[in-house]
């Protein structure tokens, strides 16, 4: 599979001293859908910001669909490239039409088909600080798409938006999304589990997991969830020695290494200490797990 | 990315958007006319029609080197005061106007709207002071004609001394692009930015001061103009030299 994003042994140093990246490497293949994961300051937003090149590495390269950034070829990659930006503020004195046809001209394309696919017609003669925020986000989603990118690049495309909003814009992203090499940055782990088969996670600018997502989840230590009608406290109390238990409601979630042998041994002695177990379900990793566990 | 490319065609599509937006606003338009008004028209106006008073027609003696020969308070206008009021409107109103375009654009995040577009920040930070430039132009060159024609109407002076006025209005003009792009690097937001025009102000009106008092006859003009390039040029590599367009987005 040809590599569409390689960052390899990048370091970016800001003029401030703080380095928000130190010597990652990693890529996306084309046609992959990536989710890159973090906590704040992770370095996230500096890799869409190298990408689209606005910042220069201090050490190493990054590439865009073969080219490295900023050299020869860049400009015409960075044109089959899309990227919708993080919460951008909105004009109060530009139409939504002429912001579209602006990324249109950028693009030397026509901007009719992303105003179709986005249900934009109607609104194209407000002034964009005037549309509601999902509508907002389907114009810069409509500027993104308007070339029909190869690559799209996402940073945290529903920030800020109300539930409605947002599944709207989810809605918008898995269509589009689908055949095109995707990098999307977010902390909505729901939102990466639905739209993305691959996850990277950077912590203090660097990478501590990469891999695709069903392989991370498989990898991550099994659990059981128990419950019984005492409540998570006395659950907890029992199986103190048994491994890590964290309450979860009204249960417990505890750590195993096999559900199928240690299910049954859990339950003869939470049961023989008197305990009216009502529930024990073998639980899979989440994307949530996967990423509390890699960062802490 | 820290040098400017020739002008482009995404420089002129982000241009045509600065200047649609500039226009958008009438009330901005028509406030934007009154500091090049009151500066080119009405206080030249003002002390021409007093320097053409019959009071103010005696002869005068003139005691600094650079004034010397002028025997009317007509040749003060001229020689000295007109060319303050020239370099102030030609530094203050194309730099006010790149300040706010130019900050704004960051306060309110719509820069994150331009950057993911196919363009790179010298695009944009270059389209934002071209069309605020080619606005200023607009504005003062009709101010200018009326500048030019009470001159030649109403004094001594000649088309020489109009030729070598316009000279320092385009430098001054020239130099609010190094001015503007400074300050609009240097100022974190749009105050810092607005506190720094002003007090940018004082220091360029002294040296403006010196130079019409010291170098005598249309050298005066010439001088004003070379001082006024080499600032602008001074501050266009310090720009982008020491702050770069990364500070611009962090």
């Amino acid at each position: 599979m040809p590599t569409a994003i390689a960052f390899q042994s990048v370091t970016k140093q800001y003029r401030n001293g703080k380095v928000a990246l130190n010597s990652v490497s990693w890529s996306v293949g084309a046609g992959s859908r990536v989710c890159l994961l973090g906590p704040n300051g992770a370095g996230k937003s500096t890799s869409i910001r190298l990408l689209e090149g606005a910042l220069e590495p201090t050490v190493g390269s990054v590439e865009l669909l073969g080219v490295p950034v900023g050299e020869r070829g860049y400009d015409e990659a960075r044109l089959r490239t899309g990227i919708v930006p993080q919460g951008p503020g909105m004009y109060p004195d530009l139409t939504a039409a002429e912001y579209l046809q602006l990324a249109a001209d950028l693009y030397e394309v026509s901007i009719e088909g992303a105003i179709q696919t986005f249900g934009l017609r109607d609104y194209l003669h407000l002034r964009m600080a005037e549309l509601s925020g999902g509508f907002q986000r389907r114009v810069v989603l409509a500027a993104a798409l308007t070339a029909e990118p190869e690559v799209l690049l996402l940073d945290e495309p529903t920030v800020g938006l109300d539930p409605k909003a947002s599944h709207d814009v989810h809605q918008y992203l898995s269509a589009v999304m689908q055949g095109r090499t995707c990098l999307l940055c977010t902390h909505n782990l729901a939102e990466a589990e639905a739209l993305c088969d691959q996850v990277i996670i950077l912590q203090e600018g660097r990478v501590i997991v990469q891999g695709r997502l069903e392989e991370l989840r498989r990898g991550a230590r099994p659990r059981l969830r128990l419950a019984a009608r005492q409540g998570p406290e006395a659950l907890r109390a029992t199986l103190r020695q048994a491994g890590p238990v964290h309450v979860d409601g009204t249960a417990v979630l505890v750590e195993v290494a096999d559900p199928t042998t240690e299910a049954p041994m859990l339950l003869r002695r939470l049961l023989d200490a008197g305990l009216d177990v009502y529930e024990c379900t073998p639980v899979q990793a989440t994307l949530e797990d996967v990423f509390l566990e890699a960062v802490q | 990315m820290t040098a400017f490319r020739p002008l482009h065609r995404s420089v002129r599509l982000l241009f045509r958007k600065e200047v649609r937006q500039f226009l958008r606003s009438r009330q901005a338009v028509l406030t934007g006319l009154l500091l090049p008004a009151l500066l080119m028209v009405v206080a030249p106006g003002l002390q021409l029609v007093s320097a053409n008073s019959s009071r103010a027609r005696t002869s005068i003696t003139p005691v600094i080197p650079g004034l010397n020969g002028i025997t009317e308070v007509r040749g003060i206008f001229l020689y000295f005061t007109f060319p303050l009021f020239l370099v102030l409107a030609g530094l203050m109103t194309p730099s006010l106007a790149a300040v706010y375009t130019v900050i704004s654009e960051r306060e309110r995040r719509s820069i994150e709207l331009l950057v993911a577009l196919p363009v790179s920040v010298t695009d944009i930070v270059t389209a934002k002071l071209a069309a605020n430039l080619a606005v200023a132009a607009v504005t003062l060159a009709p101010l200018f004609a009326i500048d030019a024609a009470v001159i030649l109407l109403l004094t001594t002076a000649g088309p020489l001394f109009v030729l070598a006025a316009f000279l320092v209005l385009l430098s001054a003009l020239t130099a609010s692009i190094g001015v503007s792009l400074l300050l609009a690097l240097v100022a974190r937001d749009f105050r810092t930015a607005n506190n720094l025009n002003g007090a940018f102000v004082l220091p360029t009106m002294i040296v403006t001061g010196l130079c019409v008092t010291l170098v005598p006859g249309l050298w005066r003009f010439l001088a004003l103009a070379v001082l006024l390039l080499a600032m602008g040029g001074a501050a266009s590599w310090i720009a982008l030299r020491w702050l770069t367009f990364e500070r611009y987005l962090s």
